[in-house]
């Protein structure tokens, strides 16, 4: 009898909303394509569908970089989704894009100035893999707003946003810090998961495919 | 007897003198003369069966003269010949085709107008309205003749007979044939061509049977088919004047005296020859006006009374499953001009919930001057929709392709930003950076052909940013050194990029990769002409 309870127990447990604290809760995730990164993220990757939040100090700094890999896979994906957007600081740049595997016919480019409706609006139609914004400031609530939306369209959302909310409490389920790195005369980048259920609490140092040697 | 020996000009098999025939129809049996019109012919089963309606008459139709000199129709070359007269003018001794000074000099009283081509037009499309009530194939022969395939809406009609009954009534209630001398002259018969020449020739004719058309034709002029005058005129002097004659001419000397063309309008007469016929696209739209009992301000009111106005829309659309990419919506204030507001959709929609909530995010954008006092509903062009069944599992659930709601996106989102805030990317082949990308109308069609998963289709031999700037912004230089946000250290380059010479957009750049002290790197050039300053053009984010 009471070992069928504890069974029922691990079940409720093993569900994808329950979090128990350190535990790794099993999570639909895919390769970010930095091995140092997967085996710090929670579930070995990035998040299926979900908000990530990622915050620099400021533009240029890899931030698109630790995201292309990912884009690349996306955006290959069938059937085939969006890949949104949403008021980036300057234009994506085609053949970049196409050199680095990006499919650019799932490109959609959304120029508002209205980005968090524009983003809710993308995570939340279905219609998209994933739904990028950079957000000039955004409430708690609306962050919530959007984390609600990813999951109910089955989107990544990601967030890009200034270090300086690295302090502001966000329902984002995964938060990371980007600050540039030079190591050995290679540029990359040191990570930290300010908030991830369950990933590393050591910063990760990546260095990127394309950094002059 | 030198004739007899030759083939007929219909008999089957003698392809030679038919150029580039292109569907020949199996041959019906060869005519057994006017006579046998036996019981077997009327069961036969023709494939087409066309009506043809001639308007006699129509260019005076069209001018309608209110006077009552004699009034004679000119056409509009430069020595104006008579090409319809009225009666009275006709009572004078005045016949078509006569010159307009010869007109004259017999009746100096008479009123010569030209003729009126775009009423006549506008007068045959109104018929064809109302024949399109019987069939959608309907075509207009110009200037004077009208084609409808009724064959499929026989038993919609109740018979053949129930049918043509109707579509003469319909046609003759209408007011603006009713002028006596004017009235549509229908006949029917299993070709479109042989329909055609007997209604313009006035013959009563209501064929059914194909092997019947020789005989029944026989008697009718020549000059029914509108041949050029000169043909008229040379079978004329061949002694040829009907229809009758002209068949019994053999087919290989006839095709080389007058023209392959000629000969394959008389294989569409007979239906040796297919014969197919532009169906006249009917040009619809819907049209909705609401009058407000009280005048509105609050968006949210507005978009609950258009509701009706777009349920009767969608119900517009259901019945002819069609849908709208356009629908522009006005709104009438008392004093001020009246508010537009133009709805453009990615691709046809004709659901009234969608369509309201598409206003919505329109109407969250614009200001009304005025309260609202009337409002007016207006649709596009209609186009075909095609009609889908809606999927089990929602868009990314279990692999469920999102066809339907990848566009929705895009609509819900070019209503609200506008339809330039919303794009897709393409890469073109280019040396100058600003050029090697445009913008593009986002790839609707969902993709179905599995890319190759690997990496690039080929890599760039050249390291290119992610980011593109705008425009190349100007940087601080000190001895030459480029400045942003501290000293840059080059780290790669120079990659020369000169092109564009012929365009007027002419570039010779150094290209260096550059980086700061924080780590950023920087896609930075100097211009190798003029002031040699250096420019940040990209971002390695």
């Amino acid at each position: 009898m009471h070992e069928a309870h504890e069974k029922q127990l691990e079940e409720l447990l093993a569900h994808p909303s329950v979090w128990r604290g350190r535990s790794r809760a099993a999570l639909e995730t895919f390769p970010t394509g930095f091995a140092a990164l997967d085996a710090g993220l929670p579930g070995g990757g990035w998040p299926r569908h979900g908000l990530v939040e990622i915050l620099t100090p400021q533009a240029g700094v890899g931030e698109l970089y630790l995201l292309l890999p990912a884009l690349a896979a996306l955006s290959r994906l069938l059937p085939a989704r969006w890949c949104t957007w949403v008021s980036p600081p300057h234009e994506p740049f085609a053949p970049a894009l196409n050199a680095h595997g990006v499919a650019l016919d799932r490109m959609l480019i959304v120029r508002t100035h209205l980005p968090l409706w524009a983003q809710e609006q993308a995570l939340r139609s279905g219609a998209c893999e994933v739904a990028l914004a950079w957000l000039p400031r955004a409430s708690p609530r609306a962050v919530r707003r959007l984390q609600l939306a990813a999951e109910q369209g089955r989107a990544l959302g990601v967030l890009y946003r200034s270090q300086r909310f690295a302090s502001e409490a966000s329902p984002a389920m995964l938060r990371v810090l980007l600050e540039p790195t030079v190591v050995a005369g290679k540029q990359g980048a040191r990570l930290r998961l300010l908030k991830s259920r369950g990933g590393s609490r050591e910063p990760i140092d990546l260095t990127w495919a394309d950094a002059a040697a | 007897m030198r004739h007899r020996a030759r083939k007929s000009l219909f008999e089957p098999g003698d392809v030679s003198a038919a150029p580039s025939v292109l569907r020949v129809r199996p041959a019906p049996p060869p005519p057994t003369g006017p006579g046998s019109e036996d019981q077997a012919a009327l069961e036969l089963d023709p494939r087409e069966l066309w009506i043809a309606a001639h308007v006699p008459q129509l260019s005076l139709l069209a001018l309608s003269a209110g006077s009552s000199a004699p009034l004679v129709v000119l056409d509009d070359t430069r020595n104006p010949r008579i090409v319809d007269v009225d009666a009275a003018a006709q009572a004078a001794g005045i016949r078509p085709g006569m010159m307009l000074a010869a007109a004259f000099a017999v009746a100096p009283e008479i009123d010569a107008r030209p003729r009126d081509v775009a009423r006549e037009l506008a007068l045959m499309q109104r018929l064809a309205g109302i024949a399109a009530a019987f069939t959608p194939q309907v075509s207009i022969e110009p200037p004077d003749g009208l084609l409808l395939e009724i064959k499929p809406s026989i038993r919609l009609f109740g018979g053949l007979k129930e049918l043509c009954r109707r579509l003469r009534d319909a046609c003759l209630a209408d007011a603006a044939f009713a002028r006596s001398g004017s009235q549509p002259h229908f006949t029917l018969a299993p070709t479109a061509l042989a329909a055609l020449v007997a209604a313009r020739a006035g013959a009563r004719c209501f064929i059914t049977d194909p092997r019947q058309l020789p005989a029944r034709l026989k008697l009718l002029p020549v000059g029914v088919l509108r041949w050029p005058e000169e043909a008229n005129a040379r079978l004329l002097a061949m002694g040829v004047r009907t229809l009758g004659e002209l068949l019994r001419l053999p087919r290989a000397g006839f095709a080389r005296r007058f023209g392959p063309a000629t000969l394959a309008d008389l294989d569409r007469l007979l239906g040796r020859r297919a014969d197919p016929r532009r169906r006249l696209a009917r040009r619809e739209r819907y049209v909705g006006r609401l009058d407000l009992d009280h005048e509105i301000e609050e968006h949210d009111r507005i978009l609950e009374v258009l509701r009706p106005l777009l349920d009767e829309l969608a119900q517009f659309l259901r019945k002819r499953q069609r849908g709208i990419t356009a629908l522009q919506c006005r709104f009438h204030h008392y004093r001020a001009a009246p508010t537009t507001c133009a709805l453009r959709l990615a691709v046809p929609e004709a659901d009234a919930a969608r369509l309201q909530s598409l206003l919505r995010e329109r109407l969250a954008n614009l200001r009304f001057p005025e309260p609202v006092r009337r409002c007016e509903l207006r649709s596009g062009a209609l186009t075909d929709r095609p009609l889908a069944s809606k999927s089990l599992w929602s868009a990314g659930e279990r692999g469920h392709a999102p066809a339907f709601e990848m566009p929705a996106l895009i609509e819900h989102l070019r209503a609200r930003l506008g339809a330039d805030a919303v794009y897709g990317l393409r890469g073109v082949p280019e040396h100058r950076p600003e050029n090697a990308w445009r913008v593009a109308e986002p790839a609707l069609a969902p993709v179905v052909s599995a890319r190759s998963a690997g990496g690039p289709a080929g890599a760039a031999p050249f390291r290119r940013p992610p980011w593109l700037l705008h425009a190349p912004q100007e940087l601080d230089s000190q001895r030459g050194r480029p400045f942003h946000g501290g000293a840059l250290q080059l780290l790669a380059g120079p990659e020369r990029i000169e092109s564009g010479w012929w365009d007027g957009a002419d570039v010779q750049r150094d290209y260096y990769v550059a980086s700061d002290p924080r780590g950023a790197r920087f896609w930075i050039y100097r211009d190798c002409v003029g002031s040699r300053k250096w420019f940040l053009h990209g971002i390695f984010g």
